[in-house]
């Protein structure tokens, strides 16, 4: 939990403490030490100084001179006279008296006397002594952290007795009876009813209720604001959640967890990044279309490293690598732009706030250890692709000599599998048999070691907490390793009562050693398990991966290089490191001018150096060692990049109450700077063979680019106010304006409004007892994003060549961008709409919400003719929608004694248009994947239609529907330019958006006093995506679907034309596509584009976490000599435990290859996702 | 919103808003970037780049190279087939290269006319380039072309080819008519600059070069007209030749290589999967039928056709076979008499290959307007009688040009024995009857080394005579001849500039390889 949402807790705690333990010293002997064995009536005298007629001042005299407390109504009694003469009194004697005076009922319990009126007609005297068992219970309140909690309210069920508990958590009471119920109490807590069940301790954990009915959520800004005054959605993170199903990065862990947030993490090695989307994809492929991350107050963009099917084909990891689950304090989802207006251009896809924990005052000093192993095995379904009975070889024939061996290895179109011995692209004969697991018996079992340390304390002038945090992951393919250590400080300090000062620091060193190379084509694993003939054995290519003769590559394939295999590399010592450092410091100031005023600065410091080494290995696809000038092949290439950002800010906030208004207002300005330069070198052409260093190269070069360098920056001003009337309705205004260094000084300037309000419609309905609180919330807001528009976009530069042509220098203009100097940021309109109810004393929770989002003036980079000069100019045009539903359900089916059952359930309906794409260009072309390297298919943007839309070519079909093969030879046919729909595309036709319209997740926690499951299903519907896999491993004779005409060939089930184009006469095709000619066949698929086989739904429920944790604590504390120990809790969880549905068979449908948006909807020979079994320890001293 | 926009006014005006976004032109200048450069470098940049034809492309067309494999990725030219990435690199050379470094130079000139010179030369080269795209393609952008920066146009008409042609007239007469011999000396010029192929240190010599460069091109688009407008060709042509065209190979405009920082890229290409490369059987009969002492450093046969990098390559021309054009590996047997077939050899087919340590050399110069072509222009010039002289000595001078030329490739000397020799040869020996059948023959063999325009003089002067691929009969569609009778436009046109490209299209008579430029008669 955030730490200042912590301190107001406990602010607001200890006033309420104060104020129950003055409120019950007025009304009850609180406290009275009368645990001896108790007397009866008779047993008691009492000395009455007076004779007395009313009966009230007898009372008070009794109050006076006894420990008992007497519990009457002044205006029952007033009237009522006694005669009761001074002296001494038994106390029976004197109540029977007074009874038949007064003619009233007297019952005693304990030390408590009621007095009420009998009935006229009531027969007196009327005394009743009930003198019960007292228990004696004590115990110690912790929170989930196992942190004691002062301020607990703790009060025995039916009765008004009770107590707080104190600075270190202890409480003790008195119970009446062995069998009472005590109700622990504790703001922004779920409240507890305990059993005493004869027991005389009872320690409590107090779980946070995150939706408690006085939830304080951190904002934009890190400013505190009470859920209730919000119009716009938000939603804080169980952070437990992070820590028991903890994952590399930290944000996988969130999948499927909070509506609207849509994390997909690629299975791209262990370090690799997640793609995150809030509400949709807000513009279009090449923006950063993730949320703004705030870190304690500093705003840092994702920055994934992904693949993005243009350029690098491995995962870097992103900056959420950088921060440790175990340091979070509290982690806030702002959804929409409302939320994240505040923050401006930044935050066009909404924000997600995060604050580290810095220790809590006066809490002694305490030691945290956690530790936490991970294996990761990959999961196999390749059993419902991969067929496993023919072989190796080509036309229905296995190869009968090494060379066709060799350049058939990729085929599998061989003879039926029959184990007989069969030569190999080595040479050497192995059995013809189906070897289909080869993949997984190269990958291995990954593993996860993170062990972190905190050390924490706090006087009554402030705390602090520093802890170390060790990874050392190892992923599933063999030498990829990633390994992380952070480190990361939190202080508190109050400087003066008014002045306090807080700092952060985040300091990661990563490294992220081969992540392994993703992709169709290229030196990546898995592609060439998938690709070659299942009946060759791993350990061919592990035995043959170097030619003896050449030193290259063993030719394996007709592939060429292009497919290369892994053992090649391994034994060749491929390796690319990457290696990251990190720096995130914050340093706040903030000055209480009056109660109702502050002023807050903070300065914020971010840089990051990267170093990236990484070689290229000569004999690739049996090419030669050797250049043409002697020197050896290969290659060697450093990278060094940093970046620096720099964010400094304050606030000038206060807040005022005037009967029954209120005004809350703040202003504040940010200036933020950014500064990014990269230096590269390359060797190439060495000396010495297979020595990666660069003396060794005779051709060195520094890249295209040797020095890139950029800075930028962004002045702005913001403020924002806040009226509320009566608790019930709040309007809350913001503005901002952002000046940008990197737009045209003319026009250089944006404004960013926001208007939302929040009714609590509860306060109105106060007679509706299942209703406990109800808010109806609405709001509109304008971000912008300066995303898109770089820095020196708008100027035309020059590049010379890094060569001298034959002693002459040479220039050219950079880039084939035309520069454009009115550039704009684009703009998103949000509006939203949402109810948030708590039904049943609390005890269910539903909010809805309906927002619509739309972006204008989207930076495209439109294609323009390259007659112009350029290929490309970024152009403000074109705009799209995403509109959205967002539910979330809540609430504990089971309590029953010590079990507890809680669900919660949130869903996410998507739908996303292109509205227009600034032209009369109605399609737009994303990426083509039908020719270079990739195989099927396209993604566009089309008007009209959702977001990432894929299209393939379709079977010809005739108007019948019936499938039109080629009347000459039973081939297939595909869709054309005359196909309807197809004109403009040249035959591809729409087959979905890759974009799931349903996504949410269903969370229960099982609890049973100390022990705790958690299972949580998380599901998507409605994404289509296009299989590289199936496609390729089709027209290579490798999938199920190849198997179709092996023996005697094929007839296609479809019709030929026998008549004429114009007039068609179609008749049964009868053709047999001889087995020679299968591969001819199949390969179609790709030539043609035809996807029809090779498109499915992403469609998936899976059983995404397990996790069984038992708490210690309390267990040891009854251990002489271990109380030393304040915590101890211990947890195992299974990640991925199982696929309950999915329609994609074969491969994962969240196997994706990028965390961008370039690739969109296809499944490129990903690594397999994983299966991850996770034991942590938490302890405490 | 007033409100808030009040309350913004307040206090922006409170911390002052001219301070916001003070220094911001400043920040958004990179200190490290190149914001300034001499025009010159970008001309000689574009020297550079400017295409003259591949050996998948113009080469194939005009069958001296084939490519017999079928892999999808190597489907073209010898299976009559439209194939983009062999269509655009003369488009993608010149106007996202050439011709926008081209466009930018003169933009940095200004109009100060203080690098007169330069900008001359500039003229000319682009109309060079110019030439060549309406050779490759008929109707393109040029009035309108280049134009994204300086006037915003991002989608530029196309204009009619002959036009273009009339343009290209004016600027190049114009730039010759304005160079000065004691004008600008641009040292930077790839030909003939201080680091030129032909290296010059003053304007005058530089300045006499680039006349005769210019008069040089003048004739070669003179003589375009021949068949469309003789009259035109006859005037044009002579207005070149007193202007004073090449005269030696040392006035001829190339690019020489070192083949490690720089190399002839085409020919680098043929190294790799060299099993799909093949010299094509019109070219090896006519090196083989005229005992062509050029013959053994144009084609090679090499013991392994898919690793022709290893071994010595037997050169002797007897010994030479061309793949028949139109044939497809996997069929060739069936498709030629078996008994002509000569089978698999290693990984690829037993033919001749292009030679690799010669002209096909990565080293190999690259030629865009030589003294050989010019007299062989000339020699038809004289023989149409557009000009006075011998068409024979025009005719022999050339072919003389072009084998002491040889000296510039790797390994190779034609000596002045075998150039005598070869002169006497039968279809070779001028025949006045002939002239125009031997004059471009020898002009399609000249070309080894640009297939530009080999391929626009084919198409000229319908020599060599060579037979129609007949792989299929697609090129006979649409009336066409069964040739190529031009590239199609860049796949990418008919979407980035739609209706520009669809006006041009349907003015050529159809985006298609059978459609003609305007010179192109039948």
């Amino acid at each position: 939990m955030n730490a200042k949402l912590r301190k107001l807790i406990l602010h607001v705690s200890k006033f309420v403490a104060y104020v129950t333990i003055f409120c019950y010293s007025l009304t009850m002997a609180f406290g009275t030490e009368t645990s001896a064995q108790q007397k009866l009536l008779g047993e008691i005298s009492v000395d009455l100084s007076y004779q007395k007629t009313s009966l009230i001042d007898v009372i008070k005299e009794l109050e006076s001179k006894t420990d008992f407390s007497f519990v009457y109504s002044k205006k029952e009694l007033a009237e009522k006279n006694v005669l009761v003469p001074e002296g001494e009194w038994k106390m029976d004697v004197l109540m029977y008296s007074i009874s038949s005076q007064a003619n009233v009922a007297i019952r005693r319990v304990n030390q408590q006397i009621s007095i009420k009126p009998l009935k006229p007609d009531a027969k007196a005297p009327s005394v009743e002594e009930d003198i019960r068992v007292r228990v004696g219970v004590s115990g110690k309140v912790v929170d989930e952290n196992g942190e004691s909690i002062a301020g607990v309210t703790i009060v025995v069920k039916g009765t008004s007795t009770g107590t707080i508990s104190d600075a270190s958590g202890a409480y003790s009471l008195e119970v009446p009876e062995e069998n009472s119920v005590l109700i622990f109490s504790f703001i922004g807590h779920v409240t507890q009813e305990i059993s005493v069940g004869g027991r005389s301790v009872i320690d409590v954990t107090m779980v946070v209720d995150v939706f408690s009915l006085e939830e304080v959520v951190v904002t934009a800004l890190g400013v505190e604001k009470e859920s209730k005054k919000l119009g716009y959605a938000v939603t804080s993170v169980n952070t437990k959640d992070l820590v028991d199903n903890r994952t590399t990065n930290v944000m996988e862990s969130l999948e499927g967890r909070v509506a609207g947030l849509n994390i997909t993490p690629p299975a791209a090695g262990a370090g690799s990044s997640m793609q995150v989307r809030l509400r949709g994809q807000a513009a279009f492929a090449g923006a950063n279309n993730a949320p703004l991350f705030v870190i304690n107050g500093l705003p840092i963009d994702q920055g994934a490293r992904g693949t993005n099917g243009r350029g690098e084909n491995r995962d870097l990891g992103d900056n959420l690598q950088n921060i440790n689950p175990d340091d979070i304090e509290s982690m806030t989802v702002l959804k929409g732009a409302t939320a994240a207006a505040i923050y401006g251009s930044r935050a066009a896809n909404g924000a997600i706030i995060i604050t580290t924990k810095s220790g809590r005052k006066n809490q002694g000093i305490g030691v945290e250890y956690s530790a936490s192993y991970s294996a990761m095995e990959a999961l196999n379904f390749m059993d419902e692709l991969f067929q496993t009975e023919y072989g190796a070889g080509d036309g229905g024939l296995r190869p009968q000599d090494k060379g066709s061996a060799a350049s058939q290895g990729h085929y599998g179109w061989g003879e039926k599998l029959d184990g007989a011995p069969t030569i190999n692209f080595d040479g050497v004969s192995r059995p013809y048999s189906a070897y289909e697991d080869r993949l997984f018996d190269f990958l291995r079992t990954g593993s996860n070691w993170t062990n972190t340390i905190a050390l924490s304390g706090g006087g009554d002038k402030g705390s602090f907490r520093a802890s170390y945090s060790d990874v050392d992951a190892k992923g599933i393919t063999p030498n990829n390793e990633y390994k992380k250590r952070i480190f990361n400080v939190g202080l508190n300090h109050d400087i003066t009562s008014k002045l306090k000062m807080q700092l952060n620091v985040n300091y990661a060193n990563e490294e992220n050693i081969n992540s392994p190379q993703i992709g169709t084509q290229g030196p990546g694993a898995v592609n060439f398990f998938t690709r070659m003939a299942i009946s060759n054995p791993l350990e061919s290519y592990k035995q043959s991966a170097v030619d003896p003769v050449s030193g290259s590559e063993y030719r394996e394939s007709g592939f060429f290089g292009t497919i290369v295999n892994p053992y090649y590399l391994l034994e060749k010592g491929m390796y690319f490191n990457d290696d990251r450092n990190r720096l995130l410091g914050t340093t706040t100031l903030r000055y209480q001018i009056t109660d109702w005023l502050y002023a807050q600065g903070r300065y914020n410091y971010d840089q990051s150096n990267n170093f990236a080494e990484w070689n290229e290995v000569a004999g690739i696809g049996d090419a030669d060692l050797l250049n043409n000038d002697g020197t050896y092949g290969g290659g060697y290439n450093i990278r060094n990049t940093m970046t620096r950002d720099i964010n400094s800010d304050f606030l000038i906030g206060g807040n005022k109450e005037f009967g029954v208004f209120s005004v809350d207002a703040s202003v504040g300005g940010n200036t933020y700077r950014t500064q990014w330069q990269r230096t590269e070198q390359n060797a190439r052409n060495f000396t010495v063979p297979e020595l990666y260093t660069l003396p060794n190269g005779t051709l060195r070069d520094q890249g295209i680019t040797p020095y890139n360098y950029s800075v930028s920056r962004v002045n702005s001003l913001y403020g924002w106010t806040e009226f509320g009337y009566n608790g019930m309705l709040y309007v809350n205004f913001t503005g901002r304006n952002d000046w940008f260094s990197v737009l045209n000084p003319e026009n250089n300037s944006k404004f960013y409004p926001s208007v939302s309000g929040s009714f609590i419609f509860s306060e109105v309905l106060q007679s509706q007892p299942w209703l406990s609180y109800g808010k109806l919330r609405a709001s509109w807001a304008q971000v912008g994003s300066a995303n898109g528009v770089n820095p020196y976009d708008g100027r035309l530069t020059y590049s010379i060549l890094a060569n001298q042509f034959n002693g002459q220098t040479l220039a050219g203009v950079s880039g084939q961008a035309a520069p454009n100097a009115a550039l704009q940021p684009f703009t998103v309109t949000e509006k939203e709409l949402g109810i948030e109810m708590r039904l049943f004393e609390g005890k269910v929770l539903v909010d809805l919400g309906v927002f619509e989002k739309i972006t204008t003036d989207q930076i495209l980079n439109v294609q323009i003719s390259e007659a112009s000069g350029f290929a490309e100019s970024k152009q403000n045009k074109a705009s799209l929608k995403n509109t959205g539903f967002e539910s979330l359900l809540q609430g504990s089916p089971i309590e029953a004694g010590n079990f507890k059952w809680t669900s919660s359930w949130n869903n996410t309906v998507l739908s996303t248009e292109v509205l227009d794409l600034g032209g009369p260009e109605s399609l737009l072309l994303i990426y083509f994947n039908g020719t270079g390297n990739e195989f099927l298919g396209e993604l566009r943007y089309t008007v009209g239609m959702p977001m990432n839309q894929l299209y393939t070519r379709s079977y010809l079909r005739n108007d019948n529907g019936d499938v039109v093969l080629n009347s000459a030879n039973g081939r297939l046919l595909a869709t054309n330019s005359s196909t309807p729909g197809a004109e403009n595309t040249n035959g591809f036709l729409p087959v979905g958006s890759s974009m799931p319209k349903l996504t949410g997740g269903w969370a229960n926690t099982f609890s049973y006093k100390n022990l705790t499951l958690g299972v949580h299903i998380d599901y998507k519907f409605g994404g289509t995506v296009l299989s590289s896999t199936w496609l390729n491993t089709t027209r290579q004779g490798h999938s199920i679907l190849s198997l179709e005409g092996r023996e005697g060939g094929l007839v296609y089930p479809g019709v030929i034309n026998t008549g004429t184009q114009e007039n068609p006469v179609y008749v049964d095709n009868n053709i047999t596509v001889p087995v020679s000619d299968l591969r001819a066949f199949y390969s179609d698929y790709r030539n043609l584009q035809i996807g029809d086989p090779f498109t499915f739904k992403t469609d998936f429920v899976k059983l995404r976490n397990i996790s069984l944790s038992y708490n210690f604590t309390s267990a040891l504390s009854k251990v002489g000599g271990l109380d030393f120990i304040k915590g101890l809790t211990m947890t195992a969880a299974v990640r991925n435990l199982a696929i309950l549905y999915k329609d994609m068979p074969g491969l994962d449908p969240e196997a994706i290859q990028s965390s961008g948006d370039f690739r969109a909807g296809y499944e490129n020979s990903s690594l397999p996702t994983t299966r991850n079994y996770t034991f942590s320890l938490n302890v405490k001293f | 919103m007033k409100t808030i926009k009040t309350y913004i006014f307040l206090f922006t005006a409170f911390f002052l808003l001219g301070s916001c976004d003070k220094d911001f032109v400043e920040i958004n200048t990179n200190p490290y970037a190149i914001n300034e450069v001499e025009p010159g470098l970008l001309f000689a940049n574009s020297q550079r780049l400017a295409h003259i034809g591949g050996w998948a492309g113009e080469h194939t067309i005009v069958q001296h190279f084939v490519n017999a494999y079928n892999s999808g990725a190597t489907l073209g030219f010898n299976f009559n087939a439209d194939i983009d990435g062999i269509s655009n690199p003369q488009w993608d050379a010149s106007y996202p290269d050439a011709l926008k470094n081209l466009g930018q130079a003169v933009v940095l000139l200004g109009e100060d006319g203080a690098q007169s010179n330069l900008l001359s030369m500039i003229r000319i080269w682009k109309a060079q380039i110019f030439m060549g795209l309406v050779d490759h393609y008929g109707d393109v952008p040029y009035f309108n072309a280049g134009k994204a920066v300086t006037d915003g146009i991002f989608y530029p008409e196309y204009d009619d080819d002959a036009a273009i042609y009339d343009d290209l007239y004016t600027e190049i007469t114009a730039a010759l008519a304005a160079l000065n011999p004691s004008g600008d000396f641009v040292s930077a010029d790839l030909f003939y600059g201080t680091n030129g192929s032909v290296p010059s240190g003053d304007a005058a010599t530089q300045v006499a070069k680039w006349k005769k460069l210019g008069n040089s091109l003048l004739l070669r688009l003179g003589m375009r007209y021949s068949k469309v407008n003789a009259s035109l060709a006859e005037s044009i042509v002579s207005e070149a030749v007193a202007g004073g065209v090449m005269t030696a190979n040392a006035d001829n405009a190339y690019l020489t290589y070192d083949g490690s920082l720089y190399s002839n890229g085409g020919n680098a290409s043929l190294r790799n999967f060299s099993y799909f490369n093949y010299a094509a059987e019109p070219l090896v009969d006519q090196l083989k039928s005229t005992n062509d002492p050029r013959g053994k450093f144009i084609v090679a046969s090499y013991d392994e056709p898919a690793a022709i990098t290893d071994g010595v390559p037997d050169t002797v021309l007897a010994n030479q076979f061309g793949v028949p054009v139109g044939v497809l590996s996997g069929t060739i047997a069936a498709d030629i008499a078996m008994a002509t077939y000569r089978g698999p050899k290693g990984g690829g087919l037993n033919y001749s290959q292009m030679n690799i340590y010669s002209v096909a050399s990565p080293v190999a110069p690259r030629v865009f307007v030589t003294y050989a072509q010019t007299s062989l222009l000339l020699a038809e010039a004289a023989a149409m009688g557009w000009i006075s002289g011998s068409a024979q000595d025009f005719y022999e001078d050339g072919i003389a040009a072009d084998m002491q030329w040889y000296s510039q490739y790797p390994n190779s000397e034609v000596t002045a024995s075998e150039i005598a020799t070869y002169l006497s040869q039968p279809g070779v020996a001028f025949d006045a009857a002939n002239a125009l059948e031997l004059i471009n023959t020898q002009y399609w063999v000249v070309n080894i080394s640009n297939g530009s325009e080999a391929f626009a003089n084919f198409r000229r002067s319908g020599f060599p005579t060579l037979s129609r691929n007949d792989f299929d009969d697609s090129l006979l569609a649409n009336g066409g001849d069964g040739f190529v009778r031009r590239m199609s436009y860049p796949d990418r046109e008919s979407s980035a500039n739609e209706t520009n490209y669809s006006a041009a299209a349907a003015a050529m008579g159809g985006d298609v390889l059978t459609s003609r430029v305007f010179w192109d008669k039948p």
